[in-house]
């Protein structure tokens, strides 16, 4: 295993590798948006081989204020999404609470020289000392990676953006706030198509809000969208203009034995995820990861816990607020292998085939290059190994809400609060 | 952690009543206190946690005023009474024991109480591709949150609580923490707050 860290100023809030894993984007809670590229493997530096360096860096999103309101917007970005690449160039959507934003990133690495009229620097020539004309060349020139807002999506939400994803005709993506869900075409801001709209006519009743959404990889008309009450729907853009009716509801029945002050809370589904083949999605609550079938809606065919002892911790993490942490979820690329962030740095992954998982932790002394992840344990009383840390001293400061899986290799990107990791597998480089 | 009151708060321990109702107390206040943070932060208010706050404080509001459907917050425990309907009351309907289900109407929020689209509203409206035709149902771009209820709430608690946390020292010596309830009309009489809270 080998790592990278890199420091980015601001506390990391997404990370999002691209449809080959070539491109790498981070977007933090200062509006930035940083992305990385992978060095392309070549034999004259092994050691450089798949390594990550920084590509472009660029200010997505502002504070702005709402006057009407008296609402300051965080320039925070929430999410980004890549844009499958149709030509030299690359695109991303960006967005923060409110707007959405399309970006166009292109490299220049030749510029024209020997203007007729403009001397070297640009100033315009005498034009007495112009005896001969000349067709200006393309020369090589320090690569130079421009990226430009295409187009700005604003005005379509009135509450707070949890989720963009793209769908697969390439030509529209869906937008999600805690009540709706907007359709656009890519090529037109200035309107937008509603799919889905909870909002109750009386805003007292309101019992649930959307937590994430996204399209289905492969059938452009199905998408998916989770909610705070911890149940998914399925709605299909065909059946009907708003999709209000789902046409699958996967949701799991309470286990009556757990149930306290904050089993709502922890019911909440803070990330869904399609698997790449299509047939699964995965789901992240506060204390666990479920794999749920297209085709069972009763209950998931999967739950993995991820940190079970802070069940009995409940009370303190709503003190603190760490209850409502918004974790994320990923596959690998083979949709065997399923992880997810935790506290004190942790993050996990959970082997579907295998039934094994394996904490490990993002940090300084493990991310020396080379050097190989020692898996971690909390030991929650009972026999204590050597190495083991125990649920009290767990550093609730340090989680990983963001982690990203590279679509077809192991390799993984952590971002742990301002600091993002990197993490390659060399040894079982190629999915199984 | 405190033990103790972890274990309160779900219900274990010798004295159970007693901590369920001193942890549930101990809930309401942190909660309100959560809400009333909540006005300051930047960025605007937050749906999904002021929800999850306000739903919290519910439950932990029935535990502490006894009131019916409070046991839905704990795990169920053996012997009567039989258990209360408690999916009714994740769906948002009020307790049945209140006047409304006494006038034989249970109050119930409609399964889904959404907008009609024009789409619904008109079953000619033909197919339903992905034309711009809703832009004009679109909620204008100033549609308020409806956050304002927010300031009443606030007035609500900053006489009602204030109050009840000033008895709060005394309620490790009473008996029954009910008592104290009792002493406070504000809370008991006071209707809209369980429509206040989820008024975000």
């Amino acid at each position: 295993t080998s790592a990278l860290l890199e420091v980015v100023t601001d506390i990391i809030s997404t990370v999002e590798f691209n449809h080959t894993g070539e491109l790498l984007a981070t977007g933090d809670k200062g509006g930035r948006v940083v992305i990385f590229q992978r060095e392309p493997e070549s034999k004259n530096e092994p050691y450089n081989q798949g390594e990550y360096n920084v590509y472009s860096t660029f200010q997505s999103h502002e504070p702005e204020f709402d006057y009407l309101k008296s609402l300051e917007i965080e320039e925070k970005i929430n999410k980004i999404k890549w844009l499958p690449q149709q030509n030299a160039a690359h695109s991303l959507l960006s967005t923060n609470d409110k707007t959405i934003k399309l970006w166009k990133v292109t490299e220049r690495d030749k510029r024209p020289e020997g203007y007729n009229l403009k001397d070297e620097e640009g100033k315009l020539k005498d034009l007495s000392t112009v005896t001969s004309l000349q067709v200006p060349v393309l020369k090589p020139m320090d690569l130079m990676v421009e990226v430009t807002p295409r187009r700005i999506f604003a005005n379509g939400h009135t509450y707070h953006v949890n989720s963009i994803s793209v769908n697969s005709d390439c030509e529209t993506y869906m937008s999600a706030d805690d009540l709706r869900i907007n359709l656009w075409h890519l090529a037109i801001t200035d309107r937008s198509f509603n799919i889905v709209d909870i909002k109750p006519a009386n805003m007292e009743d309101l019992t649930e809000v959307i937590t994430a959404s996204e399209f289905h990889p492969h059938h452009c008309n199905l998408f998916v969208y989770s909610s705070s009450k911890g149940s998914l729907r399925l709605c299909d853009m065909r059946a009907s203009a708003l999709c209000d009716k789902h046409s699958k509801l996967f949701e799991e029945p309470e286990d009556p034995s757990n149930r306290s002050f904050f089993s709502e809370i922890i019911s909440s589904v803070s990330d869904v995820k399609f698997s790449h083949s299509g047939r699964y999605m995965l789901t992240r609550d506060y204390l666990t990861v479920k794999v749920w079938d297209l085709n069972m809606e009763t209950k998931p065919i999967e739950t993995y816990q991820v940190h079970d002892y802070l069940r009995s911790k409940l009370c303190s993490l709503y003190e603190n607020d760490c209850i409502f942490d918004k974790f994320e979820c990923a596959w690998n690329g083979s949709d065997s292998v399923i992880m997810t962030g935790a506290y004190n740095n942790f993050f996990r992954m959970f082997d579907r085939n295998t039934k094994r998982d394996v904490t490990l932790e993002a940090s300084r002394e493990s991310s020396k290059p080379r050097a190989i992840l020692k898996p971690r344990r909390v030991c929650v009383g009972g026999k204590r190994r050597k190495d083991d840390i125990s649920v009290d001293s767990l550093d609730f400061t340090k989680k990983i809400l963001h982690t990203a899986w590279h679509p077809t290799e192991n390799i993984i990107a952590i971002a742990a609060t301002n600091n993002l990791y990197i993490f390659q597998d060399k040894v079982n480089s190629e999915m199984h | 952690f405190s033990r103790r009151r972890e274990r309160a708060a779900r219900g274990l321990g010798a004295g159970g009543a007693m901590e369920f109702r001193l942890e549930a107390h101990r809930i309401v206040s942190i909660s309100l206190g959560k809400i009333y943070s909540a006005r300051g932060q930047r960025g605007g208010l937050k749906l999904h946690k002021n929800l999850l706050v306000s739903l919290v404080l519910r439950s932990a509001r029935r535990v502490y005023l006894g009131e019916p459907g409070g046991e839905c917050a704990l795990p169920p425990r053996p012997g009567p009474p039989p258990p209360p309907d408690c999916e009714r009351l994740r769906r948002g309907c009020r307790p049945l024991a209140s006047e409304a289900a006494a006038r034989g109407r249970p109050e119930c929020p409609a399964e889904s109480p959404r907008k009609r689209s024009a789409a619904e509203r008109d079953p000619a409206a033909g197919y339903p591709g992905k034309k711009p035709r809703r832009e004009t149902e679109q909620p204008p771009p100033q549609e308020d949150m409806e956050t304002g209820n927010v300031a009443s709430l606030i007035s609500i608690f900053g006489s009602g609580f204030s109050g009840l946390l000033g008895k709060e020292r005394g309620a490790a010596e009473a008996t029954e923490p009910g008592q104290v309830c009792c002493e406070q009309p504000v809370l008991r009489s006071l209707n809209p707050w369980s429509t206040a809270i989820v008024a975000f």
